[in-house]
């Protein structure tokens, strides 16, 4: 009796605990979510914790002005084209290279080895490349230009694929592709007949995940854009110039610029513990 | 097409890919990094006869023409050698040598909290729970909110003049000491989900007999998470600890969005002050000589990672 309601009690203990600890770390989001729908001369004068209806009198006004300004709307349409594009990008050239390295035995380098050399450009400090980048996109004139944010988002991720799907194919079993082989189909018929689509589920999600990384992209993106192929964070440090002051323009910004990410992991949850080790942890 | 040469068309495209677009430009960088941008203007000036709307040339009174005169300035970009004088230049500049303190005690204390803290929920949160999907989803939603985004956010939040943190009464971004402690919190908060969903996974996996069979022999809780769980968490912290470690000595978009850096250079780092040094005052030779210093310690702590992980890709 006594030992099951200790029991009890540690339970509701645990799950105010657990209601805290998801507060903590949901009350940022909420905040930007909250300083979006006020009115200006509401920002600071909110009691509490600032909740709509309640503490104030919500407005929309400042998602319409944001969203119908067409620096806000071609940050959104750059950031989806670079974003997607790099994406097919890097599982056009990652798949193969994939799928080579987990049903092929290479002797030279040795498997192991490459899929350690792929991974390993992923922790290369990024500031390293981006000034022969950049003298490199200034010389061919491709400055501020969607090509040259695509190209560099392609390769960042390009491990990730290579990594992360070397590991999905290697999951799926061996003997419809070699029934296939022995049938007489070629080797690409056979990547892309049967090993492709039976991994369909994790390439869409590592495609998610990837489509993230670019998203979120900053450095190469606020040294190569300036005007045109501005994307969302860049769009975002331009609230710079208005820091201090509009807070609610800001949060609406902030929140632009994550939804797509934050929904797109929501989506891929499955895969995230294994995504973020590189394959090194299955979640 | 041979099995010889779907071995090399497969692969081959993804290979010359990062030839072409990551060991390229670090040789180019290195190339830059012995080799000193100097920026000279030369002034020429000019004395032009001054023309009137038709085109003739105006006089003075004594009858000479009126002149202007032109200044023109061509700026001359000489690149020349220095060798290792970028690097030596390094180990003298105080900037740098702030810079890199900050990045250290930023990726050191960040990287220790989110390991301990994400240890702490993940052995709490380890049972079943009723809303045990959206405490999963509230979790990951920092790990993927746009950095530079979350540095703004937290611009907000850290305000000092009526931020939801301001009855605190901490100078969270105008004390130098504060402001870096903010700028940890921040990425506290959006990676010790990181280290807690991955020790979740990991604690699944840990065999539960195991610890049942320990606490019928009544042994301590303590006594359970040292001997059993830990070393069966071993390689999973070492797999987060040097992860997050590589990443955080990276730092850069939430400095640049919640402090710019400062107050003074106290949250400016490593990359920042390389962005900063090639990319605003263009001195292109030297920044890449710091960015092949981060380098270089990168690679130290890939080689002690990959040295444990390598199995695992095998």
């Amino acid at each position: 009796m006594v030992v099951r309601r200790y029991a009890r009690l540690y339970d509701q203990v645990f799950s105010v605990v657990a209601i805290f600890v998801a507060l903590v770390f949901f009350f940022p989001i909420y905040w930007a979510a909250s300083t979006s729908l006020r009115n200006p001369i509401d920002t600071f004068t909110v009691s509490g914790v600032g909740v709509p209806f309640l503490d104030f009198d919500p407005t929309l006004n400042n998602w319409i002005d944001q969203l119908s300004t067409p620096e806000t709307q071609n940050a959104l349409i750059n950031s989806t084209i670079i974003s997607t594009l790099a994406t097919l990008l890097a599982l056009l050239v990652g798949l193969p290279a994939a799928y080579a390295l987990a049903r092929f035995r290479y002797t030279t380098i040795k498997n192991k080895d490459l899929t350690v050399w792929f991974l390993s450009q992923r922790v290369l400090p990024p500031v390293a490349t981006v000034m022969p980048f950049f003298l490199v996109m200034r010389s061919l004139g491709l400055l501020d230009t969607h090509l040259a944010l695509i190209l560099i988002n392609a390769t960042f991720i390009l491990p990730f694929v290579v990594v992360i799907l070397r590991q999905s194919f290697l999951d799926l079993p061996y003997e419809l592709e070699e029934a296939a082989l022995v049938d007489g189909a070629s080797f690409f018929q056979t990547f892309l007949r049967i090993a492709l689509p039976l991994s369909l589920p994790s390439v869409v999600t590592t495609g998610l995940i990837i489509f993230a990384f670019a998203w979120n992209e900053f450095l190469f993106a606020i040294t190569i854009s300036s005007q045109k192929a501005i994307t969302i964070p860049v769009h975002m440090a331009g609230a710079v110039d208005t820091r201090g002051v509009q807070f609610w323009f800001m949060a609406v910004r902030a929140l632009i610029a994550m939804i797509p990410p934050v929904v797109i992991a929501l989506l891929a949850q499955r895969y995230i513990v294994r995504g973020l080790t590189l394959g090194a942890v299955k979640g | 097409m041979t099995r010889k040469q779907a071995k090399f068309f497969f692969l081959a495209p993804a290979i010359i890919w990062v030839f072409v677009f990551t060991i390229f430009p670090l040789g180019y960088s290195a190339v830059l990094s012995v080799f000193s941008l100097e920026n000279s203007v030369d002034v020429t000036r000019t004395k032009v006869p001054l023309l009137d709307d038709a085109g003739e040339p105006v006089l003075t009174r004594s009858g000479k023409p009126r002149t202007r005169t032109v200044i023109e300035r061509t700026v001359n970009s000489d690149w020349t050698f220095v060798g290792g004088k970028n690097f030596v230049r390094i180990t003298k500049d105080m900037q740098a040598a702030e810079a890199a303190k900050v990045t250290v005690i930023f990726a050191v204390v960040a990287v220790t909290i989110q390991i301990v803290l994400g240890m702490a929920l993940a052995l709490l949160f380890n049972r079943k729970l009723p809303a045990r999907g959206v405490m999963r989803s509230v979790m990951i939603m920092p790990i993927f909110a746009t950095p530079i985004a979350v540095g703004y956010l937290f611009f907000t939040i850290f305000f000092e003049n009526g931020g939801p943190l301001s009855f605190t009464g901490i100078p969270w971004l105008s004390n130098p000491s504060w402001a870096l402690f903010s700028v940890i919190l921040v990425d506290v908060w959006q990676w010790t989900p990181f280290a807690f969903l991955v020790f979740l996974a990991a604690l699944q996996g840990i065999d539960s007999e195991q610890i049942e069979a320990a606490r019928l022999d009544t042994e301590s809780s303590w006594k359970i998470f040292t001997n059993i769980v830990l070393p069966a968490l071993q390689p999973v912290i070492v797999i987060v600890l040097l992860l997050r470690f590589a990443e955080a000595i990276k730092v850069f978009d939430i400095p640049f969005a919640l402090t710019g850096g400062g107050p003074g250079v106290a949250t400016q780092s490593y990359t920042f002050l390389a962005f900063r040094t090639g990319l605003r005052f263009f001195d292109v030779g030297y920044a890449s000589a710091m960015s092949y210093t981060l380098l270089i310690a990168a690679m130290i702590i890939v080689t002690v990672f990959f040295s444990r992980i390598r199995k695992s890709y095998s």
